[in-house]
């Protein structure tokens, strides 16, 4: 198990020298300007040469590489020119911001999600099983941006309970600080809740009718043990597989969320980034979020040996 | 059993139906938002606030509360050097104070300077100083006076480091702690308005030393209110600064936040979140109808225009220009871009609100004449038509605007291929000169400098401004005399005929001058638009308050 895991760092290695290489590469190729991007349309041609001066971009492009990757060996992404801050301090503070929004609908997606794809299973065909189903077809169809405005105009708006925008403040309490979080985290929730219940229901249902459980009831075994120790534990692997998937639509998504509801998130950050063509700031986000696929994968992989101690990345062995 | 099942099928029929219509809603929300991002992009040295009103309701003016501005792209850089757009001018308009100050009605009126004189050769302004003047206390310096090195080191260091020209000056000289004097390299008539620019903020050199690259986030002035917090993309927070010399506000406190998406900002208004916010779209129409908010309206000094390629291309011949702008109904184009009566419709490179505008000079641009257009391309040569690219950016109301400028070209015999990109990509296409057509909009001071000089001097060729490559010498010898004169009636005979000569040559269609137009919760009085599309809070003008 230690040398899977060491192995798979080893990995990551390539894996983010393509990463840096690949992002510098279409950073150049996108046309616009970072220098007019930032000065906006009245900026004279001088104004132009000299900020491209400060931006270093009157060097060669391969030039510009060699010094992004001495920069980066020596732990500096460099310096936003839009917002004039190190790209590490930028994401040092955003980063928080979004995985406080998209952990929290990660785990309330799973408490709840999970629970009623189970009990779906277990009850197939019953008014509950469709009533959740066709919800959960609901919840993965409903395009975010839509239902986002909903909730604002119905709680925000109309009943007044939930702020519509902003982060709030933990000086103000918790409530000052987790009532801005409401709206959000439902809207990040909702897809991730429906894709768990849909799937483990799915899965669940496969295992409740295999042979060996059905030879486990014969021989007298309870029901919720059969269920919950057997049967459960044996549908988990496709629902690890979509919680990694999902984790990763939990950093991803929470930018369109965070644009919406004016969250100080990465969201907001990248956003901004391509529009003004902020060439360091764009490759420190990607690097990022690349790192947080690749940990996630590497997370999911060992869960499944967790899960199932036969599956083996060792090579051979495959159940 | 298979009773309950039929029903349950029939719910879900029904409710699939209803989820149907939710994507279609969502869909059309959509491109809706992106329209209204990307156009506050394309016009990015534009005004994103808004506009004139309310207060002469005889009320008695309340002390306290914060007021809560949201603004639709976010502030970066508060050092007044080094900020690019209004949205950060806005903030640091309510820190810091200039030289002179542009009055509500375009005037150039005294701010931190009393009264100035002008040497006889125009190289000299000599400026008196208030001697009332504090900088707020920060972490250098315990709010001290503010004197005349002051203002020797702010515009000497604007001059040098700021990221868009915003002054052009020789040095400056101290006489006395109150008496400053600043020399030009040459004679500008500009001069006092480029003096009103929030870049020349008067800020005090222990902390902008101090603080170095972070001096914008603790930015020090003598504006009425001062910095208490500004954390990027989420708040820039603001207190009241009881030491203010003009008044003392009425406010508390001051909160700029950041709403991108134009259905979030009336769902604020409207939830109460926000107090005052710039509109555009649909939700211009639903403000209107919402009795809770009042929507403040006045012209910006703006037009938007559709720009032919001068140099390269069949639009290089002057007569394909002239049957371009003959084959286009300009009323059309005003429509498309700014529905919901948010502009009004244009014929001259210059807003009707500068002080050079000449109503008269109108009737030099062809009107709306298809079949006119058709002979004037068949004597060019173009008798069996032509094709054109036409770049706009990809907000919903250029394109909306592309397609019907596209139907009614199509009428004379012009084949449009329309081409949509975000702004980036755009700026960069048509600062080069690679468009045959694009479309841009334009808005600064009521100085004509600020439009004809930057669209159609030589000297802007290969910048956005003139991307065109307008290049025709009688204009710049024109536009060059206008600058060096100072009689601001001679001034504008000079850029009127300037005008003449521009639009002969049919450089471009000029469409729209869009208004501005500004959600306010009824709580707010005394807020009051300038004409430059800048606004006060509190000075010798304006001292907006909440009633609570």
């Amino acid at each position: 198990m230690v040398k899977t895991i060491l192995r798979r760092l080893l990995q990551m290695i390539p894996v983010l020298f393509v990463v840096v290489t690949l992002t510098f590469i279409l950073t150049r190729m996108i046309p616009g300007n970072p220098a007019t991007a930032v000065l906006g349309p009245q900026a004279t041609t001088e104004d132009i040469a000299k900020m491209e001066e400060k931006m270093g971009l009157n060097k060669s492009k391969i030039e510009q590489y060699g010094m992004y990757w001495n920069d980066i060996l020596h732990g500096d992404f460099g310096t936003s020119y839009a917002y004039g801050t190190p790209v590490l301090d930028l994401l040092g503070q955003r980063i928080p911001n979004t995985l406080v929004l998209s952990l929290t609908s990660l785990v309330l997606a799973l408490l709840i999600g999970i629970p009623i794809g189970v009990y779906s299973a277990v009850h197939q065909n019953t008014a509950f099983d469709y009533i959740f189903m066709f919800l959960a077809l609901l919840g993965i169809s409903v395009p975010i941006f839509w239902f986002a405005l909903m909730m604002v105009l119905v709680f925000a708006v109309n009943l007044g309970w939930f702020p519509a925008m902003g982060i709030g403040d933990w000086s103000n309490g918790f409530w000052g600080y987790v009532q801005y979080m409401v709206l959000p985290v439902i809207c990040l929730t909702l897809h991730p809740m429906a894709t768990f219940a849909r799937i483990s229901r799915s899965s669940t249902l496969e295992t409740i009718n295999t042979d060996y459980i059905k030879a486990m009831r014969s021989k007298g075994l309870s029901e919720p043990k059969l269920l919950w120790k057997h049967a459960f534990k044996n549908a988990l692997p496709p629902i690890i597989t979509v919680v990694g998937m999902q984790l990763a639509y939990c950093v991803t998504g929470a930018m369109l969320t965070e644009t919406i509801f004016s969250w100080p998130g990465m969201g907001m950050l990248i956003v901004k980034a391509v529009t003004n063509r902020d060439y360091s700031l764009i490759q420190g986000t990607v690097v990022i979020v690349a790192l947080v696929f690749i940990v996630v994968n590497l997370l999911v992989d060992l869960a499944y040996m967790l899960v199932n101690p036969k599956v083996s990345y060792e090579g051979g062995g495959k159940n | 059993m298979k009773k309950m099942k039929k029903i349950i099928a029939l719910l879900l029929a029904v409710s699939m139906v209803g989820a149907m219509g939710a994507c279609s809603g969502s869909n059309q929300s959509t491109t809706d938002n992106s329209s209204s991002a990307a156009e506050g992009s394309t016009e990015n040295g534009e005004s994103s606030e808004a506009p004139t009103a309310t207060d002469d309701e005889g009320l008695t003016p309340k002390e306290g509360g914060v007021l809560v501005i949201a603004q639709s792209a976010s502030p970066a850089k508060l050092d007044p050097v080094e900020y690019t757009g209004t949205y950060e001018g806005y903030i640091i308009d309510q820190v810091c104070d200039t030289l002179v100050d542009m009055s509500q009605d375009g005037e150039i009126i005294p701010s931190l300077a009393t009264e100035w004189t002008v040497s006889d050769d125009g190289l000299c302004y000599t400026f008196t100083l208030r001697d009332d003047v504090y900088f707020h206390p920060g972490k250098y310096q315990d709010g001290r006076k503010m004197v005349a090195d002051d203002v020797k080191y702010s515009l000497e260091r604007s001059n040098e480091l700021s990221a868009n020209s915003r002054i052009k000056i020789d040095h400056c000289e101290v006489v006395d702690d109150t008496t400053v004097k600043v020399y030009l390299p040459s004679p500008s008539a500009t001069f006092l308005t480029t003096l009103t620019d929030t870049g020349n903020s008067i800020v005090p050199q222990e902390e902008v030393e101090g603080w170095g690259d972070q001096f914008g986030a603790h930015l020090v002035g003598t504006g009425p209110f001062m910095m208490k917090e500004f954390s990027l993309d989420e708040k820039c927070e603001l207190v009241r600064n009881d030491k203010y010399w003009a008044a003392k506000p009425n406010l508390d406190g001051v909160t700029f936040t950041v709403v991108t998406e134009a259905e979030q900002t009336l769902n604020g208004l409207q939830a109460g979140d926000i107090d005052m916010a710039s509109l555009s779209g649909e939700s211009i129409k639903l403000a209107r109808e919402d009795k809770n908010l009042t929507v403040l309206e006045n012209q910006a000094l703006q037009f938007s225009y559709i720009y032919f390629n001068m140099v390269n291309g069949p639009t290089a011949d002057k007569e394909v220009r002239k049957a371009l702008v003959m084959g286009v109904n300009r009323q059309d184009l005003c429509d498309a871009t700014y529905p919901y009566d948010s502009a009004t419709v244009a014929s001259l490179p210059l807003p009707p609100g500068s002080w050079a505008y000449d109503a008269s000079l109108e009737d030099l641009v062809p009107d709306y004449d298809p079949e006119g257009a058709k002979q004037v391309l068949a004597d060019a040569g173009y008798a069996d038509g032509l094709d054109l690219d036409f770049y706009t950016s990809d907000s919903k109301s250029s394109m909306d605007m592309a397609t019907v400028a596209q139907a009614e070209w199509q009428q004379i015999g012009v084949n449009i291929n329309i081409q949509t990109s975000e702004w980036g990509t755009f700026s960069e296409y048509c600062a080069n000169g690679k468009c045959d057509i694009f479309a841009m909009a334009w808005t600064w001071y009521a100085d004509p400098y600020f439009y004809l000089n930057y669209l159609f001097h030589s000297s802007h060729i290969g910048s956005q401004g003139n991307g065109q490559g307008f290049n025709v010498p009688e204009v710049d010898e024109l536009l060059d005399q206008a600058e060096q004169e100072t009689d601001q009636d001679t001034r504008a005979k000079l850029y009127q005929e300037a005008i003449k000569k521009i639009v002969a040559e049919y450089p471009q269609v000029d469409y729209a001058n869009r208004k501005n137009i500004t959600g306010v919760t009824s709580r707010v009085h005394g807020f009051k638009m300038s004409t430059d599309n800048a606004f006060d809070l509190c000075s010798s003008e304006a001292n907006v308050w909440i009633e609570e």
